[in-house]
């Protein structure tokens, strides 16, 4: 009897429960410095991860507040599509240096005096009324835990900035139907797990009419956008704060945002 | 053979050194005596940086307190709910079965430390209530005729419904006893508690005060666990029961290897998606191994001062409840 339950104890052995101090050598030798990869890291099994990656999942469909489930959820089920994105950005010379240089955009690290003095209808003037109309701060990201690979850890922090300047340039504010709009556009371009399911899952909350709008309008233009456009995680932002939002839109090939989202925010 | 007597000899000895040493303490006297041979306390005026442990982590003393208090005061919001989730509402039966072994007769003081959100205290309230209630309802069957005084008090509420007991609750924590007062009116308590802020290490009561100590899931975060057992001595009159609940080995090896697939797996990730806090769980399964075992306990019970100290396992050991009296 013994036997045969510790038998079918090995494969959860293998799931990586440990026992006490002594055993548990592999969890407490990287919880404490030994393992850490970069900082606020947590290394977890394949089995944490599940778990965090089902429950995260709940908890951000049932309180969309939680904006650190939707984080985690990202980390704990982004490994493939992280993998990608890295690949792509190797692959391109500007998102290369960005890979090498490793720029964070926060709020110490932006020069808000400079950004405000730029020209009317530039990228970082945009970006700073964006910041302000909508009172979000760059600095309100999670930052990165459950990710282990060291570099594909700095991918997701970048993601992450790069989410507001991605509002920004597709024109869409912060209430629910924009965010779906924009998760969809990176759903398209970053085939991140997390970007699908809240795509698909986020318009459950929606009204009739908001969902009739998304549907018809928002959705398709979000995709159109996100197949033309190159990989925005290749663009150096912080070397384009003077560039006119227009040009940059032309470049990266984004069309206006549909006349039902005009009003929502001033545009130039 | 030899070594056996010594080691006995040695052990009384240290006991009994202990004791004097606290006698010592009390009267002023602690600058002349070298420090304790057990090794249990160090003396005031040397203080040397000495380690601990923090769930896997090695701190020093100092440290260990602050980031104790910054662990409860992040879960103090979510702690019952995490309980809850955690224990699957197992720790309620815990908690009845240490009420129900404790079994207070109505005029019972209870100091109830580390007892933030007042789990025991109000458990405390009610089966005290109820015991009173029991007793008139077998007052009334007993005599049927009350005296006219008897029914006028009674109309006017000016009997006291716990029957004298009282409870203070204390803890270190600010946010744990924000939790707990909160918790009291709503659930309308009021008679009878007291919410105290103090150190399990040095309590804020004379001597002789107390007729029961418990300490439930508090002891194995104390950073001087002796010296919290002492305090306990301290402040219980003499024939006073210290009660300790607290988790402990589990004695089946089965169960064991599942219960740390558990802990270590599931606790820390329930942590993360209801409460936002991976670190404070991973702690507090860490605090767990780290805990002396049920026998290890015990003796340092009794090395506090404590008689007659047993303990009953619950749940194959996951917990353990201590008991032990001042005689």
């Amino acid at each position: 009897m013994a036997t045969l339950l510790r038998s079918a104890l090995r494969p959860l052995r293998a799931l990586g429960g440990r026992r006490g101090p002594a055993a548990d050598v592999w969890l407490r030798g990287a919880r404490h410095g030994a393992g850490l990869l970069y900082p606020g890291h947590i290394p977890t099994s394949p089995l944490q991860k599940a778990l965090l990656a089902a429950g995260s999942a709940g908890m951000a469909l049932s309180n969309p507040y939680r904006h650190d489930m939707v984080a985690v959820l990202g980390e704990t089920t982004g490994y493939y599509a992280l993998k990608f994105l890295r690949d792509q950005m190797r692959k391109d010379p500007e998102g290369a240096e960005i890979l090498q240089k490793r720029p964070r955009i926060s709020l110490s690290t932006l020069d808000l005096d400079k950004l405000r003095s730029l020209p009317e209808g530039s990228l970082g003037q945009e970006y700073l009324r964006f910041l302000d109309v909508n009172r979000v701060s760059p600095d309100t990201r999670a930052p990165t835990r459950f990710v282990d690979d060291e570099e594909l850890a700095y991918v997701i922090q970048r993601y992450r900035e790069v989410h507001d300047i991605l509002h920004t340039l597709l024109g869409m504010p912060t209430n629910l139907l924009g965010e779906i709009t924009v998760k969809w556009f990176e759903a398209v371009q970053t085939h991140l797990p997390m970007c699908i399911l809240g795509a698909l899952f986020g318009p459950v909350r929606l009204s009739a009419q908001s969902l009739q709008v998304l549907i018809s309008e928002l959705i398709p233009w979000a995709v159109q956008n996100g197949h033309r456009a190159p990989c925005v995680l290749n663009l150096y932002y912080e070397r384009r704060w003077e560039q006119p939002l227009r040009a940059l839109r032309e470049e990266l090939g984004i069309t206006d945002a549909p006349t039902c989202m005009s009003g929502a925010w001033p545009r130039p | 053979m030899a070594t056996h007597r010594s080691c006995a000899l040695w052990s009384y000895c240290g006991r009994r050194w202990s004791r004097m040493m606290r006698c010592c303490r009390l009267s002023g006297l602690c600058s002349s005596w070298p420090s304790d041979p057990l090794g249990a306390r160090h003396l005031s005026q040397e203080k040397p940086a000495t380690e601990t442990h923090f769930g896997f982590e090695t701190v020093s003393e100092e440290e260990k307190r602050g980031k104790v208090y910054h662990v409860f005061e992040s879960v103090a919001k979510k702690y019952d709910v995490m309980n809850d989730m955690m224990s699957l509402g197992i720790h309620r039966i815990w908690k009845d079965l240490l009420l129900y072994k404790m079994r207070p007769f109505p005029g019972t003081q209870l100091l109830d430390v580390a007892g933030g959100t007042g789990d025991i205290a109000f458990r405390f309230l009610n089966y005290v209530q109820a015991q009173h209630k029991g007793k008139q309802r077998r007052q009334l069957r007993a005599q049927q005729n009350l005296s006219w005084e008897e029914i006028a008090k009674k109309y006017q509420n000016e009997e006291d419904p716990l029957g004298g007991s009282r409870v203070v609750v204390c803890d270190i924590n600010k946010e744990m006893l924000k939790i707990g007062k909160q918790k009291a009116r709503a659930q309308g308590y009021k008679a009878g508690l007291a919410w105290v802020l103090g150190d399990a290490e040095e309590l804020p009561f004379d001597d002789d005060k107390f007729d029961v100590y418990t300490i439930a899931f508090g002891i194995r975060n104390v950073t001087h666990i002796d010296q919290a057992l002492q305090e306990a001595h301290r402040v219980l009159k003499p024939g006073g029961r210290f009660l300790c609940l607290e988790f402990s080995q589990v004695n089946n090896p089965l169960i064991s290897r599942l219960y740390d697939l558990y802990s270590f797996q599931v606790i820390p990730v329930l942590g993360e998606v209801i409460a936002g806090d991976w670190k404070s769980y991973q702690y507090l399964v860490e605090s767990i191994r780290q805990f002396p075992s049920q026998e290890e306990f015990r003796e340092m019970i009794e090395d506090a001062g404590f008689e007659k100290v047993t303990y009953e396992s619950l749940t194959s050991g996951i917990v353990a409840i201590h008991s032990g009296f001042k005689l």
